[in-house]
């Protein structure tokens, strides 16, 4: 890391973690975010596609540092991830990879789009579906290992990844249908915000 | 949104826990995730209750808003302790019901399992409980700091986590604001399709992220306008050092941890 960070990225930065603490716990503003079923309701959450935001917009530097202040804050115990919880024990919990992943699902997803020259939808899709598969390809095997090591419940990487398909799934159709959203998105904050460091003017 | 939503569930008080240097605490609950692991017979585990408790007991703060803590993850610490129950079979056979042994192990194994992560999530309550985040912050950046020889930006790290501490309330209203304003404006996100209800995120999402820039750039007109530039300079407001009660923590749980790792086979 040579470069420091400038204020304007520091604040940004910032703006961003309490976003992905946001886009954890948007069931909590948006009620249709959630599913209910039986006795039970899951609350969908926006994690994923925020921290994808967080490296299309900030890009794979800034995105993943970010990423990683956000873990941070969560363990020192302030309520900021998924249902808002908080605190050490939660990284050695079966989800807890899928918190460390978010930092390759910034870095992935910011890497893809800075190095598209003209990114358009298809970019922002397959950044979005990287980075998708990094908090997959992270998050099953610490769960595994997880549940293996910290529960002692024995588990196979296969029963595992079977027993993720379904959540697999419902975050490919929130994220994806989300990610189709992205060029609206940006292209009306750039209106606003020329200082954003989007991809075309960090490098 | 329910305004009862507390952010950082900091009990004030005066107790020894509370006095208690931020890094110290932080150090302890390492050092104790990693005693907890360690642990492998009954006496260990005693041992590492009382530590527990004593030090809950010391922070006085009410037992309620500990097990508060407890709250979201019980039924896995349940389900985990009837898994090792029925499934490990080891040992003399305690009880037996409708043809299903409970074997000695199988209650050890179980009971070791739900212990850890009972006494790791009530230790790790009771730091948020005594310390304010802002502590906990400052204690972070002292504690990483040598990973500056790396140049890992450490004070970088302890300004965001300083200034997203302050903006979690204000989102959070911003948020009730938007979703507020939009429902007056007649906006449906309960109904119609998949495709519509993603939609329907568009005038949710765009002035969440439009303001939160605006405050991003606010801010960091205000740094510059101040000289921010980075660490070199700059003293601090909050200095943490360590007094009487710290270096008497620290004896105690060298104690401790000597007495435990004796105990343990």
């Amino acid at each position: 890391m040579k470069r420091k960070f400038s204020p304007s990225e520091l604040t940004l930065g910032s703006v961003f973690v309490v976003l992905l603490m946001i886009g954890a716990n948007i069931a909590i503003w948006f009620p249709f975010l959630k599913i209910t079923y039986g006795a039970g309701s899951v609350p969908l959450s926006l994690q994923t596609f925020f921290a994808i935001l967080a490296g299309i917009i900030l890009g794979r530097k800034l995105g993943s540092f970010t990423v990683i202040v956000y873990l941070l804050i969560g363990a020192a115990g302030v309520p900021v991830f998924a249902e808002m919880s908080s605190g050490l024990q939660t990284f050695i919990y079966p989800t807890g990879g899928f918190l460390f992943s978010f930092i390759a699902v910034a870095w992935v997803t910011g890497y893809i789009v800075e190095k598209s020259q003209n990114p358009n939808i298809k970019v922002y899709l397959a950044a979005t579906f990287a980075g998708l598969m990094a908090n997959y390809l992270i998050g099953t095997p610490f769960m595994v290992a997880s549940t293996n090591l910290v529960f002692e419940v024995p588990l196979t990487l296969t029963q595992g990844a079977i027993a993720m398909l379904p959540f697999f799934i419902k975050d490919f159709v929130i994220t994806m249908g989300a990610a189709i959203l992205l060029p609206k998105i940006l292209g009306r904050l750039s209106v606003v915000n020329s200082s954003i460091p989007t991809h075309n003017t960090s490098q | 949104m329910n305004q009862s939503l507390i952010i950082g569930q900091y009990v004030p008080g005066e107790s020894v826990v509370h006095k208690i240097d931020p890094r110290l605490k932080l150090i302890i609950i390492f050092i104790f995730v990693i005693a907890v692991f360690m642990a492998n017979n009954i006496w260990s585990y005693v041992s590492l209750y009382f530590f527990v408790f004593a030090s809950v007991a010391l922070s006085r703060i009410p037992v309620a808003y500990i097990f508060k803590g407890l709250k979201p993850v019980w039924w896995i610490i349940i389900i985990t302790f009837m898994f090792h129950l029925f499934i490990n079979s080891g040992g003399n056979v305690i009880v037996s019901f409708l043809g299903i042994n409970v074997y000695e192990q199988g209650v050890f194994q179980g009971a070791s399992i739900a212990t850890r992560f009972f006494l790791l999530i009530i230790l790790a309550t009771l730091l948020t409980l005594s310390t304010t985040p802002i502590a906990v912050t400052d204690a972070v950046e002292a504690l990483l700091k040598p990973l500056k020889k790396v140049r890992f930006p450490v004070h970088e790290i302890a300004l965001m986590m300083s200034i997203s501490l302050r903006f979690i309330p204000t989102f959070m209203q911003e948020m009730d604001k938007i979703s507020k304003a939009q429902a007056a404006r007649g906006l449906d996100y309960t109904k119609g399709k998949l495709k519509d209800r993603f939609k329907a995120l568009l005038p949710l999402l765009i002035p969440l992220l439009i303001s939160s820039f605006k405050r991003a750039e606010d801010l960091a007109l205000a740094m510059e306008a101040r000289g921010y530039q980075g660490e070199e300079g700059r003293t601090k407001l909050r200095q943490l050092s360590f007094s009487k009660i710290d270096y008497i923590v620290i004896i105690s749980l060298i104690v401790f941890l000597v007495s435990f790792y004796m105990i343990r086979v």
